[in-house]
């Protein structure tokens, strides 16, 4: 006979008394050892690593985890490999160590290196000159996909064509680096580059022109119509307005009011009206308005 | 005469429709008894650089305990179907691992009296990611077919990044951490 | 005793069968239909004006065009195939998937051999009622009345080439596996620029104006909660189909949102929702809106005008939508209608929408939209 101690109960039913924490068992013809389990200070995730038993005879060990479940047949006394495989993911995880009774230990298996970057810009499109407009987020994680939370330096690099636009270092912090800034003068592309060591991301996004400024309008009368057009759209800043955006011409005479919703075209809207009489022709895109237009009468 | 017999049929009914209504209120009450046995709590008063709107903090705190629970029965039954929709990514993969281990070892895990308190760290200026610090207490029990092989009342650290799905806040990461 | 149930039942059956006969192409509106006692499936003589124009829109309802046909003047100028057309549509129009589900016949005026009467026709379609009102004329032809149909005005447009140069965006989904972070596109930025809840007696209205300020077509559709003092929603709608959905860069599109039943006097606060996805869209067909007028005609207020298409490509189902504006330039109405016909190249058809004779005299000012369906096209 021996007696063993046992840190779990096997039965979940059976009241907790301080004379319970100690379960005697009952040891036929064996010389039955308590098992106690030592595990590594620190794991990577990805590394393999050892556990060592101590204590005698047979056992079944159990890891759980995240994404992990295994049980084992051990001899107690004897290491328990551990397959890198086995603790790829980051977190918490339980080595558990069942004879007669069962014993546990916890232990935390930590992310590895950064080995890629999720960055995540906003937003894929923006007017031009917008203040802190252009926002980017850097998530550093290891091979494993584990979010790496050691600190770190991500430098931002924002570039226009081939001019450096802007350039920023960050500091990771609880796993993440952002930042915020104004959109740049010029439509077009604008790349925005992390770099964590020597791992990099890349995003593009696409600086379009803001509303339509100085709307202006011409239009002359021909025999059969009247023909509007306008001059070629820019913003404030003097970006071209996208082909697409539609310019409403609005024409009012004596006929009644006539209305044309007109896409641009290489950077013109034009509309052909028939309408008789003293016309007043307008002409807005969005919330802007243009100037209006005076055309007279067919002679 | 009549009468009698009626009732005495009546009193003699089929008690299996008893059982059955008893089983349905039981298994409800459990059901009801895992959601509301997971307590979330959201502290936002040092979340930046975008504040948390009222509205998505609501959403959090639902999202984050549904997705608790779901995770819960889905490690207590070995079932999946509680994981597609408060989880994506990584976070996703890794519970439909632990779940499909512990079906081949015959395993199961159970959290039970759960509290979370979340504190919201990160969010970002788009509003499309957030990141939390769990501090969570739970009762833990690992079962091997019936026998428990390990039970415990714990407090684990959490990292949480959540992002807006169609129609609720889904956990893309969920990483346990020695400490904050 | 027992005889006499079979005997009721009879005489009921045989009392529905007339009814339905007579009774499904006629309304309370009509008078001075002679009474006849027509045999089941037959016509009485067009004796009358009135049952003239009956007689003739019941065959039009049946789909008897030969019958329908021959209720026509010899004055018409029309052939049959024309005639046919006319009422069926073309074009895949609206009127091609349309039935004649109801008319109405009043009289305007009448002499011993010419006589105008003002039918109001009701039709069943896909987008719900669509009413019509039209003036017909009657000559006296030998013993009877009969309808003179006018020649239907074909769009003469004459053939020729034109060049599609509009900007055309595609839309290009990324695959289910796409990490997170690598896919860029953000959903269009649409913005409801006004919103104005109003009571009626149908109930609620919440309408105004909603703007697409990205550079890129949107697919856009406005939600609207109505919410109580305690903060409870009451009532959740959509804008279904009084809103043009795909909207260009920098497009305005009215909308309404109708909560039929609800009145405003408990709620609080009406909560608004733009919805806004990818889509791919054509800037063509262009679509003109001319010689834009309200009226007063029948006793309502109607804006009207024509719809002129500017392109190459047929308009199936154009679609109006209508803002009306008061003398501050808040959306005081918002109405839509659907025009039956086909919108050919480079010709237009005419439109007209309602507007209620309590808000007509608020208005100012209008702005029309078109909208368009065209199967399998985006």
């Amino acid at each position: 006979m021996s007696w063993l101690t046992s840190t779990v109960l096997a039965s979940p039913n059976v009241r907790r008394h301080w004379l319970g924490r100690i379960v005697i068992v009952m040891c036929l013809g064996q010389l039955c050892l308590a098992q106690e389990l030592k595990v590594p200070a620190s794991v990577t995730a990805g590394d393999e690593t050892t556990i060592s038993t101590t204590g005698s005879g047979k056992a079944i060990f159990y890891l759980s985890g995240p994404g992990v479940s295994s049980k084992t047949e051990i001899s107690l006394g004897q290491d328990v490999h551990l397959r890198p495989g086995d603790l790829r993911n980051a977190g918490d995880y339980l080595a558990i160590v069942c004879s007669i009774s069962c014993r546990s230990t916890a232990f935390y298996v930590k992310a590895g290196k950064p080995a890629y970057l999720t960055f995540l810009v906003h937003p894929s499109r923006v007017p031009v000159v917008q203040p802190d407009a252009v926002s980017g987020v850097v998530f550093p994680f290891d091979e494993f996909h584990n979010l790496v939370l050691e600190t770190a330096i991500v430098s931002f690099r924002l570039s226009a064509g081939n001019l450096p636009v802007l350039s920023r270092s960050v500091r990771v912090q609880d796993g993440v680096a952002w930042l915020r800034t104004t959109s740049g003068k010029s439509a077009g592309k604008l790349q925005v580059v992390a770099t964590l060591d020597s791992l990099s991301a890349t995003r593009t996004v696409q600086q379009v022109a803001s509303d339509p400024c100085n709307l202006r309008i011409k239009g002359q009368r021909t025999p059969k119509i009247v023909a509007v057009e306008t001059e070629p759209v820019r913003d404030c800043s003097g970006n071209p307005v996208p082909d697409g955006t539609i310019v409403t011409f609005s024409v009012s005479g004596d006929g009644g009011k006539s209305t044309v919703d007109s896409p641009i075209k290489q950077g013109i809207a034009r509309a052909q009206i028939q309408a008789p009489g003293s016309l007043v022709i307008s002409a807005a895109s969005g919330a802007v308005m243009g100037n209006e237009l005076h055309v007279g009468a067919q002679p | 005469m009549k009468g009698k017999e009626v009732s005495n049929r009546r009193l003699g009914g089929p008690p299996k429709i008893l059982t059955f209504v008893a089983l349905l209120f039981v298994t409800g009450t459990v059901l009801r008894a895992a959601d509301s046995s997971v307590g979330v709590q959201l502290d936002t008063r040092k979340t930046g650089p975008r504040v948390v709107e009222s509205q998505t903090e609501q959403a959090i705190l639902r999202d984050y305990r549904l997705a608790w629970a779901s995770m819960a029965k889905a490690l207590e039954f070995n079932t999946v179907d509680p994981l597609q929709g408060p989880f994506v990514g990584t976070a996703r993969e890794r519970l439909i691992g632990t779940v499909a281990s512990q079906r081949r070892t015959g395993l199961s895990s159970h959290y039970g009296a759960q509290t979370h308190k979340l504190v919201a760290v990160f969010y970002a200026p788009e509003g499309d990611v957030m990141e939390l610090h769990d501090t969570a207490e739970f009762q833990l029990q690992v079962m091997d077919g019936g026998k428990v092989v390990h039970e415990e009342h714990t407090i684990r650290h959490y990292i949480v990044l959540m992002t807006p799905g169609a129609d609720r806040w889904i956990i893309r990461q969920l990483q346990a951490v020695p400490q904050f | 005793m027992k005889g006499i149930l079979p005997i009721l039942l009879l005489a009921g059956t045989v009392g529905l069968m007339v009814l339905a006969l007579f009774a499904s192409a006629r309304s309370s509106g009509t008078v001075g239909i002679a009474a006849g006692s027509a045999l089941p499936g037959l016509i009485p003589n067009a004796l009358t004006p009135e049952q003239a124009v009956s007689n003739f829109l019941t065959e039009v309802q049946r789909r008897h065009w030969d019958r329908a046909y021959a209720g026509l003047s010899a004055t018409s100028g029309v052939d049959e195939p024309s005639f046919v057309q006319d009422w069926t549509g073309s074009n895949g129009s609206l009127r091609t998937l349309s039935s004649l589900e109801s008319f109405d016949v009043r009289p305007l005026h009448a002499s011993d051999s010419v006589a105008q009467m003002r039918v109001h026709l009701v039709w069943t379609t896909p987008v719900g009622t669509v009413q019509d009102t039209r003036d017909l004329e009657l000559a006296h032809e030998g013993d009877g009345w009969k309808v003179v149909w006018p020649t239907p005005q074909i769009p003469n447009t004459q053939g020729q080439v034109i060049p599609v140069t509009y900007l055309r965006w595609d839309l290009i989904s990324g695959g289910s596996g796409d990490a997170w972070g690598t896919s860029n596109v953000d959903v269009p930025h649409v913005r409801i620029v006004s919103m104005n809840a109003i009571d009626s007696a149908e109930g609620s209205m919440v309408m105004g104006e909603v703007v697409n300020e990205d550079t890129i077509p949107a697919f856009v559709n406005v939600d609207a909660t109505l919410v109580d003092g305690t903060g409870n929603p009451i009532d959740e709608e959509s804008s279904f189909d009084k809103i043009a959905h795909v909207l260009l860069p920098k497009q305005v599109s009215p909308y309404r949102i109708d909560f039929p039943n609800f009145s405003l006097k408990n709620v609080k606060n009406v909560r608004m929702d733009v919805k806004a996805t990818l889509v791919p869209a054509s800037a063509d067909p262009v679509i003109g809106v001319m010689n834009q007028k309200i009226d007063s005609a029948q006793g309502k207020s109607v804006l009207h005008g024509e719809l002129l298409n500017q392109s190459g490509q047929t308009v199936n189902i154009p679609h109006v939508i209508a803002s009306f504006y008061d003398n501050n330039g808040k959306v005081v109405w918002v109405a839509d209608g659907y025009v039956d016909r086909a919108l050919l190249p480079q010709s237009s058809e005419s439109f007209a929408v309602e507007i209620p004779n309590s808000l007509a005299g608020k208005v100012q000012n209008f702005h029309v939209v078109v909208n368009q369906y065209s199967p399998g096209k985006s």
